[in-house]
């Protein structure tokens, strides 16, 4: 009789212990719907990935990491391990687990610079180098970041954090990243997911500015024909720009070395075997890793607050303000140009970073008047020259405030 | 505040004019050396074409005429010769016949 009763007391202990660690149980403690609220976004989010195709390739994976991290009891990410803007590493050590360890390519600032040796493989600057003017829309679409980093300021936020929301004005992912991880890495999670949401709605938010801003006339004008470019000053072009900005801005120079280095891959046409593996293999694995450790920082606590709802906001007026620019900086080009060499306007927006998204907008927007205008390779140019003053913008903040 | 946002755009605005520089200037290297290299074959070829006589001409044509016609005619009789054959049902080489069948669940 005894020992039954001690058998069903063991049993009773055990269930007990059960239900104390099983997570379900931290949803009915004190600030429990938090956890809930977060597991709900992530499923939007994933949702937005899965179904709307929404920059699935990195969404998909911040959703994913966003969704671990909120599972009470899981522990996959152990924010304290990374308190105070520095890496414990004995904690590390002791109680890191996957996550954490992916989350130091983010933290130590490897993963946004090898996803930049990627783009730079990929991306073609035959027609900046055919346009050189191209540099001047690229610049003035970052007026963006720096008016934001203003709002940024009037709102309240320290001058660090200013800097992260403004960079997401530049419509760059990896910046944003990089220059995050640097000045204020509690703001990762919410800043990642507004670079890469505003990023995926370039086509919705663009073309109302577009339209908004120009007159039927400029969006029908016609640009004349980019010369050709030769092989040999695409093989030269990479190495004078990381040699330039690096010695201008060294705090620049990982995030232009590294896209100048992958473009020099691919254009010296020496090295093809390298240039398949860092335009595939290295990006999709770094797009993992980079993708589920920046969704882990989305925790409960440092997502679910005003804060965030500030970045977001900040982060379509960056990002429109940078659109903006762009098109009104052609605008004023194009009152001291001759009639046969006229710019554009369209092809200003394309000053934001997100290449070739922001290209396509240009290009589609300026059918919808004359079918017969093809915008797409000079406003690459423009594309291009955004990533590159994006960067340089990035260096620039790193300098001031880093 | 205000000063470091302008400061931050006149550099970045700043560094690209001075890319832009720099780009003109390659370009205009690079456009003057294919232009003279444009103007050195175009000189060559019209060398050429006084090299070449007439009767040299008319041999080449003939030629590849010569060699066009002679591929064209054994390609057309490879494509005629080749017939699509059907073969009617035999349990000889059927594979269902051939084959173990699987075992049917009851």
């Amino acid at each position: 009789m005894s020992a039954l009763l001690q058998s069903s007391n063991f049993i009773v202990e055990s269930l007990g212990k059960f239900v104390e660690t099983a997570g379900f149980t931290a949803f009915f403690a004190e600030g429990g719907y938090k956890y809930l609220i977060m597991i709900a976004v992530a499923c939007f989010l994933l949702w937005l990935a899965i179904k709307k195709q929404f920059e699935p390739l990195l969404l998909l994976p911040i959703a994913f990491g966003m969704l671990l991290t909120n599972l009470p009891g899981a522990e996959m990410f152990h924010s304290d391990l990374f308190a105070g803007g520095k890496v414990h590493w004995l904690e590390l050590y002791q109680k890191g687990g996957l996550i954490d360890y992916l989350y130091l390519g983010v933290k130590l600032g490897i993963y946004p610079c090898l996803i930049f040796v990627g783009v730079g493989s990929m991306t073609d600057f035959g027609p900046l180098i055919a346009n050189p003017k191209s540099f001047l829309l690229g610049a003035a679409a970052q007026i963006g970041i720096f008016a934001t980093f203003l709002g940024a300021y009037a709102l309240g936020f320290s001058p660090n954090e200013c800097g992260s929301i403004g960079i997401i004005g530049g419509a760059d992912g990896p910046t944003s990243i990089f220059l995050t991880a640097k000045l204020a890495p509690e703001l990762l999670g919410p800043i990642a997911i507004a670079a890469y949401s505003y990023m995926a709605l370039v086509p919705v938010i663009q073309p109302p500015i577009m339209k908004a801003l120009t007159t039927e006339k400029e969006r029908k004008i016609r640009m004349s024909q980019l010369r050709q470019v030769s092989k040999t000053e695409k093989i030269i072009f990479p190495v004078v720009i990381t040699i330039i900005i690096s010695l201008l801005l060294p705090s620049a120079a990982p995030l232009v070395g590294c896209l100048m280095l992958g473009n020099l891959m691919k254009e010296c046409g020496v090295v093809d075997r390298l240039s398949k593996t860092v335009q595939n293999e290295l990006m999709n694995i770094v797009v993992i890793f980079l993708g589920i450790s920046v969704g882990a920082t989305a925790t409960a606590e440092s997502f679910l607050n005003f804060q965030t709802l500030f970045i977001l906001a900040l982060g379509i007026i960056a990002f429109s303000c940078g659109s903006a620019g762009g098109v009104l900086l052609a605008k004023l080009m194009n009152l001291f140009v001759p009639e046969g060499k006229k710019i554009n306007p369209l092809i200003g927006s394309a000053g934001v970073s997100a290449v070739p998204m922001a290209a396509r907008v240009s290009q589609t927007v300026g059918q919808q008047y004359d079918k017969s205008n093809f915008l797409l390779m000079h406003a690459m140019g423009p594309n291009v020259a955004g990533v590159v003053g994006s960067a340089v913008a990035a260096g620039i903040l790193l300098a001031f405030l880093g | 505040m205000l000063l470091t946002a302008l400061v931050g755009f006149l550099i970045v605005f700043a560094v690209l004019v001075l890319l832009i520089f720099v780009m003109k200037a390659m370009g205009w290297v690079f456009t003057r050396e294919h232009k003279a290299k444009v103007a050195a074959s175009a000189q060559t070829a019209h060398a050429h074409d006084h090299a070449i006589s007439d009767q040299e001409l008319a041999a080449a044509i003939i030629t590849a005429l010569k060699l066009y016609k002679s591929d064209l005619h054994d390609r057309e009789s490879e494509t005629l010769t080749i017939n699509r054959i059907t073969r009617a049902y035999s349990p000889w080489n059927s594979k269902i016949h051939g084959l173990t069948q699987l075992p049917e669940r009851k």
